[in-house]
Parts: C-alpha cells; structure tokens; sequence
C-alpha cells in the first residue's frame, strides 16, 4: 500500500513558494535569459549568444570593477575585529551604558545615503576635513578628497566599515553575552591576563558569529553601491576608480540603457557570490561538527 | 542529517540574502516618485476656441501627460493649463502625472511595460528627445501638424533636435544661460569710507562688468580669482553629451559629413582639451564639480557661496533665493562667454507624443496648447523661463523693465532666444561614444595622458562602433 499524498504541507508551503518564484526564481531566470540578449529595457531583447561575456572579457572597466569588488572584502575582517573589541568594550555593567551602545547604532538606522552626503559634505574642498588640516597647519590647500581617484576606494570602504560597525557590534555583544562567567572565571584562574582572557574564552566563543557576520558582511560588501554612487557624483570615481561591480552593473543597465550586458555582469556577480556562500557554509558545516 | 538540513537551509538564506536587500549596502536608486495624478474635467463652453487649432481630435480620448520635476511648485499652473485645455477640447481627458529624480527610468520602465504616457515631457538640452526618438518610441510630427501651427515656433527651436531630418518635439520652455556671481568673492565685499569712496575687500576685486566675453578667458579668470581668494572655479563639463560641449565650446567638427567616421581628434578638439587640461594642471578648477554626473552638485557648491560664478538659468536662481537669501543680494548677472561656434546654446525642453498612443491627435493637441504662445506667456509670468513662440514676447511683460535680478535677461531674451539652434549632427551610439570620449577626457585630465593621444584613442575606438 503506497503512501497517501498530504496536501497539507504543500499548501502550508504556497505563498513562500510563490513569493520565492516571482521574486527570486524568476527573476533570477530572466536575467539568464537577458545576458544573452542585446536588450535596452524600452525596446524587446534580441538574442546576441555569447556576445555579452565576449565583451565582458575584454572590457577593461570590468576586470577594473572586478577587482575593487574583491579589494572592497578587506571591509569584511576590519569590521569583524573592529566590532569584536567594540563589543568587549561595550560589555561592562556601567553607568550609560546602553545610551553609548545606542550611539554606534545610530549610523545604521541614519540611511546610507543620508550618511553618505554628510560624509560629502564632510569631505568636500571647503569641508570639515579640510578645515580642520588647514587649521592644525597640516596642508597648504584643501585637497579634493573625492576627485583624487586614489582616496575614492579607500573613502567608500571607511563609510561602509563605519556604517556597519554599531550593526555587527550588536551581533557580537550578543554572542559576549550568552558566554558563560564560568569561563572567564576558569581562564583567570588558569593565569590569564585581560587579553589573554578575551583571546583564549571571547573569541572562540564568538566562532558562529564570526561566521555569520563574514558571511553577510562579504555579500554586502560585494553588493556595495550607495556609498559609491552618492560619494562620487552618480559618476563612479575618476578614472573608474570607484566602480564596484554593482556599480558598474547599474551604470550599464541604467544609464548606457545596455540590459543585456548589466545581465551577464549580474550573472558573473551570482556565480562569485554562490562561490562565497558555499566555501562559508562548508567552514559553518564543519565548524558545527567538529563542535558536535 | 540535521546538520546538512541546516546547511541547505542556511545556502538558500545566503542566496536569498544575496538576491536580496543586503544589511548595510543596497542600490535604491530606482525609486518612483509620482507626485501628482490630476483628472480634470471642465464643461466644455460653445462656439470655436482660437486655442483649438489641431484637427480631428479624438472625442473622449483618455490621455496621460508626465511632467519632469514641476510639481508642486507649478501645480496651479498646470492645473489651470489642462481645464483651459478641455474647454478648447472638449471631451479629452488628461491624467497628469509629474516625475522627478527618476523620471527616466520611471519612462524606460513604463516603455517597457507598455504603458507609456502618449504626452511626454523630454530634455532637449540633455539629448532626451533624440535618444527616444531613434528607437522609434516617439511619434513624428513634421506630417501630422499643420503648418499654420508649425510657424507658430522659432524655427530653429522647431528643427532643434531632428533625427533623420524629422522633428519629434514641440519645442516647450526655454531658458537663457547666464554666468550667476557671487560677487562677495568675485569683486569683494563693498567698504564706503567718509568721503564716499567704495573700495572692495576680501575678493577677487574685479568687475562684473568685464567677465569674459570668450570661453577662452576662462583660465586667467580661474587664476586671477584663486591667487587673490583661494577659491576654485565651479566649471563643469557636460559628461553626458560631451561631444555637443565640444561643438558648442570649441566648434569642433565631430564626425565625417558622411557618418563613417569619428573626427573629433582634429587640432580644434585638442586645443578645446587642452584649456581645461591646463586648468586642471593649474589647480583652479574645483575638480568634484568639473566631471559630476549631477548638475545639482555644481549648484550647491555655488548656492553654499564657496564659488565666484556658476553658469545657469535664470530660473534656478529662485533656488539660490530660496536655500541661501543672504547670498541672494550679492548675486551679480553676466552674459554667457561665447564658444567659438557662436552659438549660445541649443533648446532647453519639448513635449514629444509616444509613438504607440491610443489617441494621436489628442496627444498632439495637448503638446501643441502648452507650447502655445499663450500657454507659455502664463507661465513665464510665474517663473523666469522664456516661450519658443515669438508671439508670446509681444506681450507687455516682456518689455517691461526687469526688477528682479532673475529677470535681468528679459527684455533681450527674444533676440537671444531666437538664435538657438541644434548643431550637433546626429550621433550613431551616442551613449556608447560619450562614454569613450569621457574616458579619454579623464585620462587627458587626470592621468597625464596627452590630449592628442587621448583623442586618437577615443575615436579609433568610438570608429569600432560604426558599421
């Protein structure tokens, strides 16, 4: 006697499945499709093959996005240890303490773009920076910060890793938190210093939220484009110098109106971004039995 | 088992995150912003309206009409435009809707889902019209309007943006591009002493009335005003249709009569290059605002009053009044220095008609009545924009004495307007070649790259884009 179909699960499963498919799956088909097509949103695609990735291949601006794209990961370890000496810092039973832990929060809740063009103006000729170098006597004439092409990388990965710090803070203060007294207590026992305590007990105790925080941090850094588009004018940086992949990916689709090439560069940005998940599951995998 | 569940489940929640909106950084540029939706409906008054001057209007068309960053400020106006409108037309309704920051994409959207707006307002000065209009989404005008109605226009406003010979636009409002100063440091502050001497301090102590008359003054201007004050010039280069600058600024033949072939790396080309080269060389210009992709940042550095001049419209000093009044009373007007081509400059906006609308001559009736010269006299009176109907200028207001410092260019405005002109030729991939010519612009500017090579390069490769 074979095995009765339940119904029920499937239809428990519906409106994921459906938001999933119209939201992901298609869309994720139809930029397949689109990489292969010569297609300029207003008018219908026309099917060019391989064109696109041929193109792709010998286009210098992509290998140039491409590699900032992967320079932008530094962001991912400076805001992990970064967040984690925050998180020590800030897990202490003091006076005020919660209002100081709100004030790193603040840069996540203001906006990237909001950020961003305090960070412009901040940046400007005549802005703060500026100023202030002028003042302590440390340069002789404003320097254009944004126009330099080799500060435009560097600024954008500052705001991202100071936007992000009071969001992945708040992660490891979690984990801080669910790491038992008894722990610390053994290690000073055992003749550990402060440091020592924190290396040997905080940090092997934040493994899975390290591993959380990498991941999403390197999805995001991968996926950078506000900071990039308010910072450099909606132009990219001089010389490209800004140009991250989903920059370069919007310039392509939304301003040069070329779809089918946004398309194959979305599909180039997929397979990097599957890669980083798989090799960060493989380390959650086997991190999670070795604890096992 | 329980762990590769928690492994799968964990790689979709990594995909989904990828797809997406991610935690710190998200690209949220395309945002619709629709600010108005207005269906007006007027009894119709009997008897022929001289206003109705397009034939067989569709009875009970229904027709959309977008509009690039006019509301609010010009919602009464347009408001009162469309019920005048449905009295000389009656029976026509008009769903108006205003679109800003986004409004391209909002059109290329809407193109692509097919529900375009049959009455589109498009940037002439930007290239809109043509770029549109090449990929057929635009409907021809030139057989479809009466020549009475045609005349009605400057004729170099009616042909200024044709593709292929053929126009697609009714030329709507104009604006004439002034150099706007700040003379707080472009002359200095004024100092009356006991005997009635003015002398000024702290700018550049020069006169407004002696701005250049010629691009080519433009560098010693930017040297003299930074060596006295500190201060770079706020210049910007048209980085989205750079090859227009050219021809305007440098009279720079840009491509063969015959369209095979690029020439924009002529001795003329070069010589255009090299002024801001040297510029950018000589520390003068703030270089921020010389390759922004956004006029606004231009703008706001000369609104922040930490520019001695900007050029603009006379229309967007209500933005200065409005976001800095105490710099407003030191602002100071000063003609456009000419390009070597002479020509001041090309149309500012059109209304074009989407090629695939329901109801065509509807659609051109409502184009052809807010290019009207009545139309346009209205709106004139509301805010500093100049009609591409010569009959409009005959009216009072245009000969009365300026007051108001944005009006400072009315009563020549006729002249001026008159002159404007298209003279750009069509560009074959247009946006492919500006994106070259930009490229090499930079390399000219900013990594020490000849201007000559920079050119050479530029066309070698824009050639590659022509059959």
């Amino acid at each position: 006697m074979g095995k009765k179909f339940m119904f029920t699960p499937y239809l428990f499963l519906t409106p994921a499945l459906l938001v999933i498919g119209v939201f992901v799956l298609y869309p994720i088909v139809a930029v397949i499709y689109y990489s292969f097509t010569d297609y300029s949103i207003v008018t219908p695609p026309i099917w060019t093959g391989l064109k696109n990735y041929q193109q792709l291949i010998h286009d210098t601006v992509f290998w140039q996005a491409l590699a900032h794209s992967f320079i932008y990961l530094l962001v991912t370890p400076v805001l992990i240890f970064l967040c984690i000496i925050l998180a020590i810092i800030v897990n202490r039973k003091l006076p005020g303490i919660n209002a100081f832990r709100a004030l790193y929060y603040i840069p996540v809740i203001s906006g990237s773009i909001a950020v961003g063009i305090s960070w412009k103006l901040m940046l400007d000729t005549n802005g703060l920076l500026n100023g202030l170098l002028l003042s302590l006597g440390w340069i002789k004439e404003p320097i254009q910060w944004l126009a330099e092409p080799a500060y435009t990388l560097p600024i954008a990965m500052l705001l991202t890793t100071w936007m992000g710090l009071g969001y992945y803070m708040m992660i490891f203060l979690a984990g801080l938190q669910n790491i038992s007294e008894d722990l610390y207590d053994a290690a000073v026992i055992d003749g550990c210093n402060a440091w020592q305590k924190h290396w040997h007990v905080s940090v092997p105790g934040l493994r899975p939220q390290i591993t959380f925080v990498a991941v999403i941090s390197s999805l995001a850094a991968l996926e950078v484009f506000n900071e990039i588009y308010i910072l450099t004018g909606g132009l990219g940086g001089i010389l490209n110098s800004g140009v991250t992949m989903v920059f370069y990916l919007w310039q392509q689709a939304f301003k040069y109106h070329h779809a089918g090439m946004a398309s194959a560069i979305a599909m180039v940005l997929l397979i990097i971004t599957l890669a980083f998940s798989i090799a960060n599951i493989r380390l959650l995998e086997s991190g999670t039995e070795t604890e096992s | 088992m329980r762990t590769k569940i928690f492994a799968m489940l964990a790689l979709l929640g990594i995909l989904l995150t990828a797809c997406g909106p991610a935690a710190v950084a998200t690209p949220q540029v395309v945002t619709q912003q629709v600010i108005q939706t207005q269906i007006v409906e007027v009894t119709p008054t009997p008897g022929p309206n001289p206003e109705a001057v397009i034939p067989n209007v569709e009875p009970n068309a229904t027709i959309t009409f977008w509009t690039y960053y006019l509301s609010p400020t010009f919602d009464d106006y347009i408001k009162s435009t469309i019920a005048r409108f449905n009295q000389a037309y009656p029976g026509v309704t008009v769903k108006w809707e205003d679109h800003q920051a986004t409004f391209q994409q909002d059109l290329n959207n809407a193109f692509a889902a097919g529900n375009a707006p049959d009455v589109i307002n498009l940037s002439v000065g930007e290239g809109w019209v043509s770029d549109y209009a090449t990929q057929g989404l635009l409907l021809p005008l030139d057989d479809k309007v009466p020549q009475s109605v045609k005349d009605m226009y400057f004729p170099g406003l009616w042909k200024e943006q044709l593709v292929k010979g053929v126009n697609y636009q009714f030329p709507w409002y104009q604006s004439i591009p002034v150099e706007l100063i700040n003379t707080q440091i472009y002359t200095g502050t004024p100092q009356t002493d006991a005997s009635g001497n003015v002398t000024y301090t702290g700018g550049a102590g020069l006169k407004v009335e002696d701005f250049p008359k010629t691009i080519d003054g433009l560098p010693a201007l930017c040297q003299t005003i930074k060596d006295k004050t500190g201060t770079l010039c706020d210049i910007r280069l048209s980085v989205n249709d750079l090859l227009s600058q050219m021809v305007y600024e440098g009279n720079v033949k840009v491509i063969s009569d015959d369209g095979k072939q690029f020439t924009f790396n002529s001795p003329d080309a070069v010589k255009w290059l090299q002024m801001y080269v040297d510029m950018v060389k000589a520390g003068t210009v703030d270089k921020t605002a010389l390759l922004t992709d956004q006029d606004r940042v231009a703008l706001d550095l000369f609104e922040s009053g930490k520019a001695a001049f900007f050029q603009t419209a006379p229309n967007l000093i209500r933005d200065v009044r409005a976001n800095n009044p105490g710099l407003y009373g030191y602002l100071a007007v000063a003609p456009l220095p000419l390009g070597k081509s002479g020509v001041i400059a090309k149309g500012s906006m059109g209304i074009s008609v989407n090629a695939k609308t329901k109801y065509p001559n509807a659609s051109i009736a409502l184009a052809q009545f807010f290019t009207n010269p009545k139309s346009m006299l209205e709106f004139a009176k509301i805010v500093s924009i100049y009609p591409s109907t010569p009959a409009s200028y005959d009216d009072p207001f245009f000969s009365a004495k300026p007051v108001a410092i944005e009006d400072s260019a009315k009563p020549l405005a006729k002249g001026i307007v008159a002159t404007y002109a298209d003279i750009v030729p069509t560009i074959p991939h247009k946006t492919d070649v500006n994106t070259i010519v930009l490229n090499a612009i930079q390399q000219a500017l900013f990594n020490g790259v000849d201007p000559q090579t920079a050119l050479n390069d530029a066309v070698t490769k824009a050639n590659a884009l022509l059959p």
